[in-house]
């Protein structure tokens, strides 16, 4: 694999020559971040991976916006040559929430893709495996979705302790008492 | 007959008693080293009847409580074949080698208890346990057959009495101070301590072999460390510190040698199995093999 | 707990424990059940369960900074040999399971602390759907320590109160947990699911040893009861298969 070298602005400007229409942006001396359309994300992975060096797929992130009724998802690469962390964002509609596995560019994409389904509800067209991962005993709906009410929740499941409870009243009329 | 009936009773009833001392020794002992204050006089008492008063308790099966037996019931027959100062037990009809195999029992007859409950970490401790077992036993046994030519005779009563007619310099660690310097790194390894403690390692495999042994079986292992400390005590200071004319200066010897231990014990980190077997057979061995050698041209 | 006010040490004693009447006791009894008493007292085997912060608050409790074994209490590292219980810091559904397992795997008299206030109302993860809020709602709990986190002089305390209730006979609450296992069942299915039961089969320890109650037995109980009976090929599938979206790895 032969690694192009060069500072980030050769960077931006064999991205931009590969992909028209996309939107790069400089956020520091080691951060891009990299605006594409959904369907461009799979082939700019490959251009990042394949050419660029971006090797390393650090986290795959997960955004829930309600107000545009979309998911922001965000995949996060490294290169170990250049030390720069590319970001790039595409939007997906929150219906049906589906988008395609990058479990063939990247492998370590399973998990991430793993998480995000069962925190979010996204699918991942060709994941190998979605099954349930780190929620234990869960039949909610994808708990980190905004539209899911954890304090209801939480007031559904469990007890609160008792604040005041009788004994209480006998030691504070003694002088004792938690403290305010 | 009333004698032994006497020194039968008497003889593990005070390696118990002395054993506790000794327990709570090796605790203070950690705890100065750590420069703590260290658990009070009675915690070694405390400790034991707490296991034997929990009101519930897990068996694992028949073989579960067979094996408490033979650790137990190993060591009280090792105490009845240890000559102790006016108590002679069985030490006649016994000697060196039969008390060797006796020791062995309690180890077996704890794999045997582990064997029944289906815990890995206790699998995984009993066989690094029996093969440390089989890495201390070689230069035990090199300084056992040293013992056994230099004195003559194999009987426990004749060793002390040699040892005890001549004075301190015909005591065993004047006239053979190798093969009492490999005794003493093998009994070490005897008693389990770092760095030969890769079968306990409470922090990796969660105690070994104790790890289901709960309550009472607990409780008998509280006991079992009273009587191990004692037995390997004994058995040293009979070997090589001229045995025991009387108590005073008897127990102070057997609690000297595990003092020794003890000390050591708390500045080593632990080996790998295979480094024991390896560090075993080669250093303590081989000051065996040397110290053997010596006494075999003395001999000749 | 730390400061100089003084305020009360929260227990949690259920009413509803089965005290032995004095009266049937014959005097040896009594004294051997009083020395028995004082002995756990002195003699208490800690283990922790570590995934809360607050295990880091333990070094200094049991080194040579505090050094609780002036007083008995050392470390143990499996539930079997343990007598003490330490929860330290908040739980999550995942790790309540293992606490209730290891719980159950404990020999009685055991007793449960809680530290800190995650283990009485979720503390700062209060309105987490993760969170375990109230620990005495799954297995009994002796002590509680507030703060976030206790001290050591705070769980120095706790370790001082606890001896003195063992000894004066009244730290029963692992009674409350053969005597009420129902009501703990329930709650621990209602957080888990109805699938939810652990190797330990309490109900005939409960039998066994003379504690059942009112309450041992119940509807949740039942079910338990229930799934005895099932055959291998009628167990629900805890998790669904492989959906239409997998595909085997390569």
């Amino acid at each position: 694999m032969t690694v192009e070298t060069g500072t980030p602005a050769t960077i931006v400007d064999t991205i931009q020559h590969e992909i028209p229409g996309i939107k790069v942006t400089k956020q520091g001396e080691r951060r891009l971040r990299i605006d594409v359309a959904r369907d461009s994300l799979p082939a700019l992975l490959e251009l990042l991976k394949g050419r660029l060096g971006f090797i390393h797929l650090s986290a795959i992130s997960c955004v829930d916006w309600p107000e545009t009724d979309e998911f922001e998802l965000v995949y996060h690469v490294w290169s170990y040559e250049r030390k720069t962390l590319a970001s790039a964002h595409i939007t997906i509609p929150r219906n049906p929430g589906r988008f395609v596995s990058v479990y063939d560019i990247h492998t370590p994409a399973g998990f991430y893709e793993r998480d995000i389904h069962e925190m979010f509800g996204v699918v991942f067209v060709g994941a190998p495996n979605l099954r349930p991962f780190i929620l234990t005993s869960w039949g909610g709906p994808p708990p980190m979705l905004k539209s899911f009410n954890t304090r209801e929740y939480v007031n559904q499941t469990y007890e609160w302790v008792d604040y005041q409870p009788d004994w209480l009243k006998d030691v504070e009329a003694k002088g004792g008492g938690v403290e305010k | 007959m009333l004698e032994l009936f006497a020194d039968l009773v008497l003889m593990p009833l005070i390696a118990f008693l002395f054993g506790l001392v000794l327990v709570l020794m090796a605790r203070r002992v950690r705890a100065k080293i750590e420069r703590r204050v260290g658990p009070p006089v009675l915690q070694p008492i405390y400790d034991i009847v707490k296991l034997y008063a929990k009101k519930t308790q897990i068996s694992h099966g028949l073989m579960h409580d067979v094996s408490i037996m033979m650790l137990l019931g190993g060591f009280i027959t090792a105490e009845i074949f240890l000559p102790v100062p006016g108590l002679d037990g069985l030490a006649a009809e016994g000697d060196l080698v039969t008390l060797v195999y006796i020791m062995m029992v309690p180890m077996l007859g704890l794999a045997l208890g582990v064997g029944s409950c289906a815990n890995p970490n206790g699998s995984i401790g009993i066989s690094r346990a029996l093969t440390s077992m089989l890495a201390y036993d070689v230069p035990f046994v090199v300084v056992i057959a040293g013992a056994l030519i230099h004195y003559g005779s194999s009987n426990l009563i004749d060793v002390v009495r040699i040892q005890q007619e001549g004075g301190v310099s015909t005591w065993g660690v004047t006239t053979m101070p190798l093969l009492a310097f490999a005794g003493l790194i093998a009994m070490h390894g005897m008693l389990g301590k770092e760095p030969f403690e890769l079968y306990i390692a409470p922090a990796e495999i969660a105690t070994g072999p104790m790890v289901e042994m709960s309550g009472k079986y607990m409780g008998a292992l509280f006991v079992m460390q009273c009587f191990q400390f004692y037995t390997v005590g004994v058995l040293y200071v009979t070997m090589f510190l001229g045995g025991g004319e009387m108590w005073l200066t008897f127990l102070p010897k057997v609690a000297a040698v595990i003092f020794i231990s003890v000390a050591i014990t708390n500045v080593f980190g632990r080996y790998k199995t295979e480094d024991v077997i390896r560090w075993m057979w080669r250093w303590p061995t081989a000051i065996g093999l040397v110290g053997l050698a010596f006494v075999m041209l003395k001999v000749n | 707990m730390t400061g100089s006010e003084k305020v009360p040490v929260v227990t949690d004693q259920p009413e509803t424990c089965r005290v032995a009447d004095a009266e049937e006791k014959s005097l040896l009894r009594k004294v051997m059940d009083n020395f028995a008493d004082h002995c756990r007292s002195r003699s208490l085997f800690v283990l922790h369960y570590c995934t809360g912060c607050g295990a880091i608050e333990l070094p200094p409790t049991i080194t040579s900074r505090f050094d609780m074994e002036r007083v008995g209490v050392s470390p143990m590292v499996t539930p079997r040999q343990a007598d003490l219980l330490l929860i330290t810091g908040y739980l999550s559904v995942k790790t309540l399971k293992r606490v209730i397992l290891s719980y159950e795997q404990m020999q009685a008299p055991k007793y449960v602390v809680g530290f800190g206030s995650c283990t009485i109302n979720g503390g700062m993860y209060w309105n987490s759907y993760a969170t375990v809020k109230r620990l005495d709602q799954y297995i009994p709990v002796d002590s509680y320590i507030a703060g976030c986190m206790p001290r050591p002089e705070a769980i120095q305390q706790v370790f001082l109160d606890l001896m003195a209730k063992i000894d004066a006979g009244k730290a029963t609450a692992w009674q409350d947990y053969y005597l009420n296992y129902d009501a703990y069942l329930g709650r621990q299915m209602n957080l888990f699911g109805q699938d939810w039961h652990t190797p330990t089969d309490v109900v005939a320890e409960a039998k066994h040893y003379g504690y059942v109650g009112n309450g041992t037995t119940g509807e949740h109980t039942a079910l338990l009861d229930q799934r005895a009976t099932w055959s291998l090929d009628t167990v629900p599938e805890l998790y669904p298969a492989r959906g239409r979206n997998e595909r085997s790895r390569p």
